[in-house]
């Protein structure tokens, strides 16, 4: 042993347990990362020409535009179910005994005990043409022919919502754990009603949940590959999709780089909106 | 050398890697790697192929890596001059994007025993084909009772949204849209037909899967009755009991060369050559065409016999004469722009 230790500066030790974590992501996420970087930055397949050929294809070619748009709304349509059927929970969850507590977080959590792909293909089952929706429906003579369901927009969204749910639940059920209950009660018996006070006290000091769920589940939903491609079908493209087909069967991986270069700053944009909403609701929540 | 903490650390670290990679130090000496494809491919060449070869090699070491070839091909660029994998396994696409890209060694033909043996359109002096794969039309014996003749019968009103087609992303996809071309006067060339085509289909069409095995998912679910299918494929669905019968429309039923190849630079070339022939030899093919596998066969001295005699070919002069073999060639050219033109163009 060498006399290092006595001159050892003591904030150095927490550098290096950070360092094979560190390491990790430089290997495994960074490098990788500028590689596909790289890549992008090539108009050819084989990669010897550089040029911004591939991001100029895809930023004046209104198809691809259009792919890039369809995903991010569907996102946002997901997150927006998510927040309105979650947010009931979350706010139930904090009112009912232990029992029921216990039950709403299995319920909760159980979807993510099971493979998306298998919750997946239990959506295929309801929504096909014999599922249990348009069976129910003809059975009570409401419809004469089955609706489509599977492989529509309106599918991919209640799948994706169910899917990703429990990613805004769970914040939100901790944001609406922190907040004090005596609060609801102060604002009752200073003449506010239910819904002033939901809206004037409740909502804001929840608003860190609600971002960091609707955060989770618009990163998650659009995304999420298996279900959309296995709801939505071949004919309705979205972002993962478009990749996979560019990087896959066409071996375009120039392009199909360049699409998620695209597609990770177009998701940045978004989650740094949210992030900045985040920051000027804890100045709100504190005030 | 004095021992402190960190050289001990680095020496334990090292030898640490070594037994996890023993590629490090041994890059040499490894077993014959067999890219296969996932699922009931690698299943029959578990079952068949590898014991036939061990058989015949002295109970040789090989290693199946199911992968698809997208993956293979992505692999052996990564380290041409010391590939991972030595026996490489291609659908027509990506074969022509292998050879492309010089990683494959041309066949030792005049060294072959069995190579002459295979019918003419399954040699291919970059990798010869051991097996086929078959495209024809797929319905559901229950809603459908007089069974389809022609890919035009796809077009029948009585077929209104009970129809399904995969997207092109796949084999199936592509060279089902080259045969649509062709029946209207088209070609691998001029796909044009095919689209007005899938125009006049949108009404039928209840599903665009994203890949054959969707497809599959959609018969389960009575979701479609009728679509383009693998004859494969559709053994294993009938297999486990779901209403689904294969015919091969009278056009042609399209027919893919799954080709087998060895890598370039490959350090276990003899042995990868061996597992070829043993791929060729008909006593392998005839055991992989029985059931449960039902692999259609490329030596001409396989005597068909089960269902592939049943729906398919009683020989292979028949075969010959059923079977429609495509330029993927010319199909490579376009693909990209017809995949393209297909996702702007097919909504419903």
């Amino acid at each position: 042993m060498g006399a290092a230790p006595a001159s050892r500066d003591v904030t150095s030790y927490g550098m290096g347990l950070a360092a094979p974590l560190a390491l990790f992501f430089l290997i495994f996420f960074v490098a990788p990362l500028l590689q596909l970087l790289w890549l992008s930055l090539h108009n050819d397949t084989a990669g010897l020409h550089w040029g911004l050929g591939q991001y100029l294809h895809f930023l004046t070619d209104p198809f691809s535009l259009s792919v890039l748009g369809s995903t991010l709304l569907l996102g946002a349509e997901v997150t927006a179910v998510c927040l309105a059927l979650g947010f009931p929970i979350a706010w139930l969850y904090q009112r009912v005994g232990p029992k029921l507590q216990t039950i709403i977080i299995l319920i909760v959590l159980l979807p993510l005990l099971t493979s998306v792909v298998v919750r997946t293909f239990a959506w295929i089952v309801i929504l096909g043409r014999q599922g249990i929706i348009n069976a129910t429906l003809q059975s009570l003579g409401i419809i004469d022919t089955p609706l489509k369901l599977l492989y529509t927009q309106f599918g991919v969204v209640i799948a994706l919502a169910q899917v990703q749910m429990p990613l805004m639940t769970l914040p939100l059920i901790t944001a609406l754990g922190r907040i004090d209950p005596n609060l609801d009660d102060a604002s009752c018996s200073l003449g506010a009603g239910s819904w002033r006070t939901f809206f004037r006290i409740v909502l804001p000091l929840s608003l860190p949940g609600v971002i960091a769920g609707c955060t989770l589940t618009y990163a998650a939903a659009i995304t999420a590959f298996i279900t959309q491609s296995l709801i939505g079908g071949g004919q309705m493209l979205f972002m993962p999709m478009y990749l996979y087909q560019q990087a896959s069967t066409l071996q375009n991986w120039p392009f199909a780089s360049a699409i998620s270069i695209i597609f990770l700053l177009a998701v940045l944009a978004v989650v740094s909106v949210f992030t900045t909403l985040g920051r000027l609701s804890r100045g709100y929540g504190g005030a | 050398m004095i021992m402190n903490r960190r050289s001990l650390m680095t020496t334990a670290l090292t030898l640490g890697a070594m037994k996890a990679f023993p590629g490090l130090s041994f890059a040499q000496a490894r077993p014959l790697v067999f890219a296969t494809f996932t699922g009931s491919w690698e299943e029959a060449h578990k079952a068949v192929l590898v014991p036939a070869f061990r058989k015949a090699n002295a109970d040789a070491a090989i290693v199946l890596d199911p992968m698809l070839s997208v993956d293979q091909i992505a692999k052996v660029n990564a380290a041409k001059a010391n590939p991972p994998i030595d026996v490489m396994l291609h659908d027509p696409g990506p074969a022509l994007v292998a050879i492309g890209q010089d990683l494959v060694e041309p066949y030792p033909v005049e060294k072959s025993a069995y190579y002459k043996d295979l019918i003419s359109e399954a040699q291919e002096p970059t990798g010869p084909a051991p097996f086929f794969q078959v495209v024809g039309l797929t319905y559901n014996p229950e809603a459908i009772k007089t069974p389809p003749t022609s890919w035009a019968d796809l077009w029948k009103p009585e077929f209104k949204g009970r129809v399904g087609i995969t997207n092109l992303n796949s084999t199936l996809g592509t060279g089902w849209l080259v045969e649509i071309a062709k029946m209207r006067g088209g070609s691998e060339a001029n796909v044009d037909p095919a689209f007005k085509a899938l125009e006049e289909l949108k009404p039928n069409l209840a599903a665009v899967a994203a890949n054959p095995g969707a497809l599959a998912t959609l018969f389960q679910q009575g979701q479609i009755d009728i679509s383009p299918g693998n004859f494969n494929a559709i053994q294993i669905l009938k297999a486990r009991g779901v209403p689904v019968e294969f015919v091969a429309p009278k056009e042609g039923a399209i027919a893919f060369k799954t080709t087998i190849h060895i890598v370039k630079n490959s350090p276990n070339r003899e042995l990868a050559f061996k597992l070829i022939e043993a791929a060729l030899t008909a006593e392998v093919q005839t055991t992989l065409m029985k059931p449960p596998y039902l692999i259609v066969p490329t030596n001409s001295k396989v005597a068909m016999s089960g269902e592939i005699a049943r729906v398919l070919a009683k020989d292979t002069a028949e075969l010959k004469q059923k079977f429609v073999f495509q330029d993927w060639k010319k199909i490579n050219e376009q693909r990209s722009a017809w995949i393209e033109r297909f996702n702007r163009e097919i909504k419903i």
